[in-house]
This record gives C-alpha cells, sequence and structure tokens, in this order.
C-alpha cells in the first residue's frame, strides 16, 4: 500500500488497483493515475483523487441515475484506447461541479468512459450534441 | 505562429496524414475541411476551453459540501 497526502488529509491505497486515464482529462493531461474513493455518504457521488498532484479531485457519478435518456456509445478509437475486448462493457460517468452555493451540474458534454476489464478510463468531447457543460439536477 | 493566406479551394498539409482545406468563404466565416485520421480529435477551440475552464472548476470543491449535497440527494430520491 502507497500513502498519499491530499488536500483531504492522507490516502492509502493499492497502486495496483488505480484508475487509468492514458490521455488525463481534460487540462489535466499529465494526470494519469487515479485513485477512486470509497463514499463517506450515501447516494450517487462519489470522488477520484488524482496521485500525480494531491491538490486534484473531481466528483463523478453516473448520469443514467437523473438523466434517464443519456447514452454514449464510445468509437472504435475510444474502444482501443480504452483496451476494450470484444463484449466488454463500458460504463458511462459524469464529472459533477459541486458549486459553493451547494448545488451540482453535471458536465454531461464531456463525459467519461470508463472500462472496467482494463481499469481504464478516458474524458471525451460530444461534438453536435445539445448536451451542455453546466446541466442541473432536473427538477421532479 | 506559422501564418499562411490560403484561398478558397486551397490546403494545407500537416505532417503525412492531415490535411486541412478551405471550403467556402462567405460573410464574416470560413468553411474549412479537415482530413485526418480517425483517432484524432478535432474540436472547436470554443467547446474545449469550456470543457477545460468546467475541469478546472470542477476540482474546486469542498468535503464538506459534498456530503451535505450527498444528503440532500438522498433525501431528494426517497421523497420521489
Amino acid at each position: 500500500m502507497n500513502k498519499l497526502q491530499t488536500r483531504f488529509g492522507e490516502v492509502e491505497y493499492d497502486p495496483e488497483t488505480t484508475l487509468r486515464f492514458p490521455q488525463g482529462l481534460i487540462g489535466f493531461e499529465d494526470l494519469r493515475q487515479f485513485i477512486v474513493m470509497p463514499n463517506q455518504k450515501q447516494g450517487p457521488l462519489f470522488w477520484i483523487q488524482s496521485v500525480e498532484d494531491p491538490q486534484v479531485a473531481f466528483v463523478l457519478s453516473d448520469p443514467t441515475n437523473f438523466f434517464l435518456d443519456y447514452r454514449v456509445v464510445p468509437e472504435q478509437g475510444e474502444r482501443d484506447k480504452l483496451g476494450m475486448n470484444e463484449g466488454d462493457e463500458c460504463f458511462v460517468l459524469s464529472v459533477v461541479t459541486v458549486h459553493p452555493d451547494r448545488s451540482i451540474t453535471f458536465n454531461l458534454a464531456a463525459p467519461i468512459l470508463f472500462a472496467p476489464a482494463s481499469n481504464r478510463a478516458m474524458q471525451v468531447i460530444l461534438e453536435k450534441t445539445h448536451y451542455q457543460t453546466r446541466t442541473p439536477l432536473p427538477t421532479c | 505562429m506559422l501564418v499562411l493566406t490560403r484561398k478558397a479551394g486551397e490546403g494545407i498539409i500537416i505532417g503525412d496524414n492531415i490535411r486541412v482545406s478551405v471550403v467556402e468563404v462567405r460573410g464574416g466565416g470560413i468553411r474549412i475541411g479537415i482530413d485526418a485520421p480517425v483517432e484524432m480529435k478535432i474540436h472547436r477551440q470554443e467547446v474545449y476551453d469550456r470543457i477545460l475552464k468546467e475541469n478546472k472548476e470542477a476540482t474546486q470543491w469542498e468535503l464538506v459540501d459534498l456530503n451535505d449535497v450527498s444528503d440532500l440527494l438522498v433525501t431528494r430520491k426517497g421523497s420521489q
């Protein structure tokens, strides 16, 4: 187990099981390795902590919990970068912005594709969509 | 930065496998055609910049806020 000092305190992690972003995230291209942090609370939000930069952590969530018809299918080039084989699953996650007023928005314009089999992920930009970078939760 | 003047129908070759051509010049806009390998991602600058900005903002959160939001979401789900 390795230890990392983050802005949330000390985190212990197994370097073998970290989530890999072979291309980083947009604007964070050098950050390739993230720790998936266990939830302190129930609910759909969780967060990933960068191993390379202790200051950087992203809140993520499965957008289909809230946006029922949201679907992103990886293209072949993306499947290759994720190291996916025929029949491998791919999940879609959103970067969630937690605003100071405690509202949250989902970045539906740039989802994260996650392939559990390879433990790799990548952020993609959806061109030609109406999805917004700051999508508020639908009102119920 | 390399700056070149091109007319409609003319193009530029970048490296071995990228070709950029000016399709049409009309009004204040220029239509650009790009031939590039499929794995090469091409984005409008403002779209890329917007996502970069949102990613940076998304790192500026506090654990206490996340915990409160999670509690609110659980309540919300329970009320549905």
